[in-house]
């Protein structure tokens, strides 16, 4: 049982200690260097199910970003999660709250094309329930880079994360490939495909763990899209994790 | 005297029309419009500007045209101000007036 409660949170701090699940932008599980649209002011929330070898767990945030300027934002992430282990009773509660900032620091723009890049900064605090949570606060500092044109769009992140209470630190990668099924148009109604690789390290223990994910859009206006996305392990030192279906929408308030 | 206040004039409304365009339509090359979603955001800021009366986004040439309201001025600077604000990057704009004449700036 005990082994058993370890493993469920060596899974929940992979999910939330690597940025993927909280990526803010179209791709799905991958980061945007775009703060534009509803990557700027858009309320995001998903609901995301982990299913492994020791039960199931459902995880519903919200994401909240603001622009204080073109180059810079910051937000706020807030996730409710269910956990229903094999062996034991369902346990529900809020999990730990994240704070994050962004801020630009390269934009070429091209017609109809464009390379931005930018520092990412979250801090996770041990705010959530602790059947649910990690008890653990984490730092995390990445740089999100995009090449993206209205044919296509390829991003790529690449991050480290410290993790207090002698949990391991881990190294986070992802990559994502987006094509756009119909043509290009605004005002939207869009179709994009998504190919994404979500890798985590983590160190002391060496473990590593790769998804693949692919992933599917829509954007119905200007202001609103549906995405849903499955991850499928291809590495998982640690044998647990079956797969991660997300099924999510944005809205653009601001 | 008389023809010196007449130049003058001449001079200052030169120079307003030079800052501030009136015209039927303006059209702008906007770069880094790479996706439909952000140019939501461009569209928004853009409408904050007064005497805009519809605003179309043409994506795959990169291009915004503008129709503005009869007697409205907008001016260049305002323009390009907005499209900074919004992410991206302003370029040629083309002031079209009443009599077809095009006023191109870079």
């Amino acid at each position: 049982m005990k082994s058993k409660s370890l493993l469920f949170v060596f899974v929940i701090s992979l999910v939330i200690f690597s940025s993927k699940i909280f990526a803010q932008g179209p791709p799905i599980f991958t980061d945007s260097p775009l703060l534009l649209g509803l990557e700027g002011g858009g309320i995001r929330t998903f609901g995301k199910y982990i299913s492994t070898e020791s039960g199931q767990t459902y995880i519903q945030p919200l994401v909240i970003p603001y622009n204080v300027t073109t180059d810079f934002q910051i937000g706020g992430i807030q996730p409710y999660v269910f956990r229903s282990p094999d062996n034991g009773e369902s346990q529900s509660g809020f999990g730990n709250f994240t704070l994050f900032g962004k801020y630009s620091i390269i934009q070429i723009d091209g017609r109809a094309k464009t390379f931005r890049a930018l520092l990412k900064y979250t801090q996770t605090f041990t705010t959530g329930a602790s059947n649910v949570s990690v008890d653990a606060n984490a730092s995390q500092f990445s740089i999100v880079t995009g090449y993206i044109t209205i044919n296509y769009g390829i991003y790529g992140t690449v991050g480290y994360t410290f993790v207090s209470n002698d949990l391991p630190d881990n190294l986070i990668y992802n990559f994502a490939f987006g094509y756009p099924v119909l043509p290009q148009k605004y005002p939207p109604f869009q179709l994009n495909l998504f190919l994404e690789l979500n890798g985590t390290h983590t160190l002391d223990v060496n473990k590593h763990l790769l998804f693949v994910s692919p992933g599917l859009q829509l954007m119905t206006s200007s202001t609103f899209l549906i995405e849903t996305g499955v991850q499928i392990p291809v590495i998982d030192d640690r044998n647990n994790t079956k797969f991660v279906y997300t099924l999510g929408i944005r809205y653009l308030f601001f | 005297m008389k023809h010196a206040l007449k130049m003058l004039i001449i001079l200052f409304s030169i120079g307003i029309s030079t800052s501030l365009a009136q015209s039927d339509e303006v059209k702008v090359r906007v770069d880094g419009l790479s996706c439909p979603f952000c140019a939501y955001g461009l569209e928004k800021k853009l409408n904050d500007l007064d005497g805009v009366e519809s605003i179309n986004i043409d994506l795959e040439e990169g291009l915004v045209t503008m129709q503005v309201i009869d007697g409205e001025k907008i001016s260049e600077e305002d323009i390009k101000t907005k499209i900074k604000e919004a992410g991206f990057t302003p370029k040629e704009i083309v002031f079209s007036k009443k009599n077809n004449e095009a006023d191109k700036k870079e």
